[in-house]
């Protein structure tokens, strides 16, 4: 019986613990412990969103941001899978990547942004560059170890069946890959949205992250704040849909069961 | 990496499968890293003949000289040593939070009860995306900066911890407490050992967003750092020395990684 | 150096999370006498296990009793030393530093903790890996190294989880013989689970069957060897005999273990 009250009164502590949080915000806002101009109540944050989003402002920015991070994603995506199959498959290909991906992964490549805005200017393709370098990294790095770490117990099987070699490559190895690649597409996805706020807060201009500098710059709190609630909102969103994307696609793989 | 798909070929003609090996075997330090030496002779070569534009890319020397010039003048190590200060305390910021919170979430179900879902609520945010709010809370200069930092490598930290204190094997800690461990003993000797691979693993993966975020901040607002520095002399048109802190920044987080995954090995040197 | 344990009707619901809770064992009842080997066998899931960690105080208690020498169990050990099934050797420690954590939980002055340490490491046959880490030993030696951690505290009662069932079979066979010589060294209380007929057999003086979940005490069986030897006992009919009138106990209970998780 105590083992049945303890577990509701955790289920209990857990759920009420962020409303708590919400409900501690906007009363220490009202209650003016801090000045409003560092910490805007909940609810002017949440009349600002839904102000942007009626005006069209919110909808703008996200759309643009979101047209970046996808232009981006999707670059790297392609060139990120098709890197890490050729360097498992031709020997030559891993030779000149393993030492570039190797010393690439662990640097800020952030940092190469001035240098994509000398070579593209300071509108999108500077970011969407920026971005695709940044993401291709993880992707080719999924692909390769999952590409290389294909069974060899499959592929012998497949092989004393008297497939050839293209079969064995589609049929085969890359859905074996599948589940071990699409993790890497989904680490990239986030880092694909970070880099594109990054980009837009250091470049200006309209975007979710550039909009959130504006309002910065012009002391507007509740602007700031919702800006990261609307950043927040569609960063889970992705996460979700990407997993839903993983869960339709990946139907046979055991992790999905 | 040895289930290598071209691995299971038929094999090639004898001479040729020994050059291949010799050409292309990894374990060779100079042969593994000879690409990047090609790809620095083709920085410098296709500048030089104007594959590329050298006002868009300067062949290597030129970047080299740049390099020198800024380590002179002072501004390198100047900048340098801000950047090391908002690194320094904003990663072992993170990590001096980190890693008891995290623990004592997966052995304390209060705690984790208070804590987990703030920490799950968090999670999705881009945590880049503090940095406007940093600066607005605490200005321009290096509290925000250390803050952003702080904040970005605290939940990677947590989540490290948490998971490695939760996935200790519970017939570890009922072997020790039949050798007559108390609960004290148990959480230092059992729980934090064991949860050490992942801890390490963790504050592996806060170092290489300590360097992001240290960049990012410092390209967005400052006065001072390598991040300011880029940005500056982008700025100023100087080119060759962009590049030279572009690279040097490159360089000092491809460093801080390997520095301590060799400290990590040596301390976990008991995983075979 | 012995203890008499004694289980009363002991119940136990196993609450998941996220699920039903469900009935583990029912009513148990079991006395196991001092420096006795007795063998809990039964089909997988029927709460043999679950017995022994009551018993050693790593789950509470919550239905019927279990003692120990005449008192209460309360909580784990060092009178009640245990062996599982997947070793639980310290992977950060050494061979030694494992065998050394009782002790030092002991408090015993350093010299003679390592004097201690190190008989056990040469009574398992360990000498020269002292300085090894886990991961560096093969299964065999890893299990060895968890019998002179558990025998280094000298408990009383020694609880064993299947501890050779993670072993190919040789190993496996060959562990019997050492553990029966050790246990002619230093006899102790034993309650061993297992699923192996032949092992529980062999090594045990009696046998208690388990049925099916929730676990109950089917049927307890001697299997002392008639004329007192182990050494040629497994060549005799009597062995096999045993053999064959456990295992038709057992099968009953295995294939309702079988139709209750299709």
């Amino acid at each position: 019986m105590e083992r049945i009250n303890s577990q509701w009164r955790r289920k209990l502590l857990r759920s009420s613990s962020v409303i708590l949080l919400a409900v501690a915000w906007e009363w220490g806002a009202r209650m003016h412990f801090v000045s409003d101009f560092l910490l805007p109540s909940l609810s002017s944050v949440l009349v600002r969103l839904f102000d942007d989003l009626v005006s069209g402002d919110l909808l703008i920015g996200l759309g643009l941001t979101l047209v970046r991070t996808f232009a981006g994603f999707s670059m790297a995506a392609v060139a990120g899978v098709v890197i890490g199959v050729t360097i498992a498959r031709f020997r030559l290909v891993r030779w000149f990547f393993d030492p570039v991906v190797s010393v690439g992964n662990p640097c800020p490549k952030i940092a190469f942004l001035p240098i994509f805005i000398l070579w593209f200017g300071v509108f999108d393709w500077s970011k969407i560059a920026m971005v695709a370098f940044s993401s291709v990294f993880p992707v080719v790095v999924a692909t390769w170890a999952a590409t290389e770490n294909v069974d060899k117990y499959l592929i012998w099987s497949a092989q004393s069946l008297g497939v050839s070699r293209r079969a064995l490559l589609w049929q085969i190895v890359l859905p074996s890959a599948m589940p071990e690649v699409f993790t890497g597409l989904q680490i990239a996805l986030p880092i694909s949205l970070i880099v594109v706020i990054i980009c837009e807060m250091t470049m200006g201009g309209e975007g979710l992250g550039g909009s959130m500098m504006t309002s910065m710059r012009f002391a507007d709190s509740p602007g700031v704040f919702s800006g990261i609630v609307a950043i927040a909102i569609v960063g889970s969103i992705l996460v979700k849909l990407m997993e839903i994307v993983r869960r339709r696609l990946l139907v046979w793989h055991q992790e999905s069961a | 990496m040895s289930n290598d798909v071209a691995s299971v070929a038929p094999p090639a003609p004898q001479a040729e499968r020994r050059v291949a090996k010799l050409r292309l075997n990894s374990d060779n330090f100079v042969i593994r890293y000879l690409p990047l030496v090609l790809l620095a002779i083709l920085w410098e070569i296709a500048p030089r003949v104007h594959i590329v534009d050298p006002s868009e890319l300067p062949p290597l020397s030129a970047v080299a000289k740049a390099w020198v010039g800024l380590l002179m003048d002072g501004d390198l190590w100047t900048n340098g040593t801000s950047s090391f200060f908002n690194w320094f305390f904003g990663l072992g910021g993170a990590i001096i939070i980190g890693v008891p919170l995290g623990v004592t979430m997966a052995r304390f179900a209060v705690v984790e009860d208070i804590a987990s879902p703030v920490v799950k609520a968090l999670y999705p945010m881009p945590k880049s995306a503090l940095i406007p709010v940093m600066i607005l809370w605490l200005g321009l200069g290096a509290g925000s900066k250390i803050a952003s930092i702080g904040m970005s490598c605290l939940l990677p930290v947590i989540l490290s911890a948490y998971n490695g204190a939760r996935g200790v094997d519970h017939t570890l800690i009922w072997s020790a407490r039949s050798c007559g461990a108390n609960e004290r003993d148990v959480l230092w000797e059992v729980v934090l050992p064991s949860a050490l691979p992942e801890i390490l693993a963790g504050i592996r993966n806060a170092v290489a967003i300590s360097f992001i975020v240290l960049v990012a901040s410092e390209l967005l607002v400052g006065q001072r750092g390598l991040g300011y520095l880029i940005s500056f002399l982008g700025e100023g048109g100087v080119y060759d020395a962009m590049f030279a802190v572009v690279v040097t920044v490159s360089a000092l987080g491809f460093f801080a990684d390997r520095a301590y995954l060799y400290f990590m090995r040596r301390t976990l040197v008991w995983r075979e | 150096m012995g203890a008499g344990i004694s289980f009363g009707q002991v119940s136990h619901t196993y609450r998941p999370p996220r699920g039903r809770p469900v009935l583990a064992l029912d009513g148990v009842s079991l006395d196991v006498g001092e420096r006795e080997f007795v063998a809990l066998l039964g089909p997988s899931g029927c709460g043999k296990s679950t017995l022994l960690y009551l018993l050693g105080g790593f789950l509470p208690c919550e239905a019927g009793s279990i003692s120990v020498g005449g008192h209460p169990v309360t909580g784990p050990g060092p009178d009640r030393g245990v062996v599982f099934q997947n070793f639980a050797l310290f992977p950060w420690k050494t061979v030694r530093q494992n065998v050394l954590y009782g002790l030092e939980k002991q408090r015993l002055p350093k010299a003679e903790r390592e004097k201690r340490a190190q008989e056990l490491i040469d009574l398992v046959h360990l000498s020269g890996f002292e300085d090894s880490y886990p991961s560096q030993l093969s299964g065999g030696m890893k299990q060895r190294v968890a019998i002179a951690r558990t025998l280094a505290i000298d408990p009383q009662t020694l609880l064993m989880d299947e501890p050779f069932g993670a072993l190919d079979a040789q190993t496996r066979t060959l562990m019997h013989e050492e553990l029966l010589a050790i246990m002619r060294r230093t006899p102790k209380t034993v309650v061993f689970v297992t699923h192996d007929v032949r092992e529980a057999v062999y090594l045990a003086d009696r046998v208690a069957v388990m049925t099916a979940r929730p676990g109950r005490v089917k049927e307890i069986v001697d299997t002392h060897p008639s004329n007192g030897s182990r050494a040629d006992f497994i060549h005799t009919r009597e062995y096999t005999d045993k053999v064959d009138y456990l295992w038709n106990l057992v099968r009953d209970e295995a294939i309702r273990a079988q139709e209750e998780r299709d």
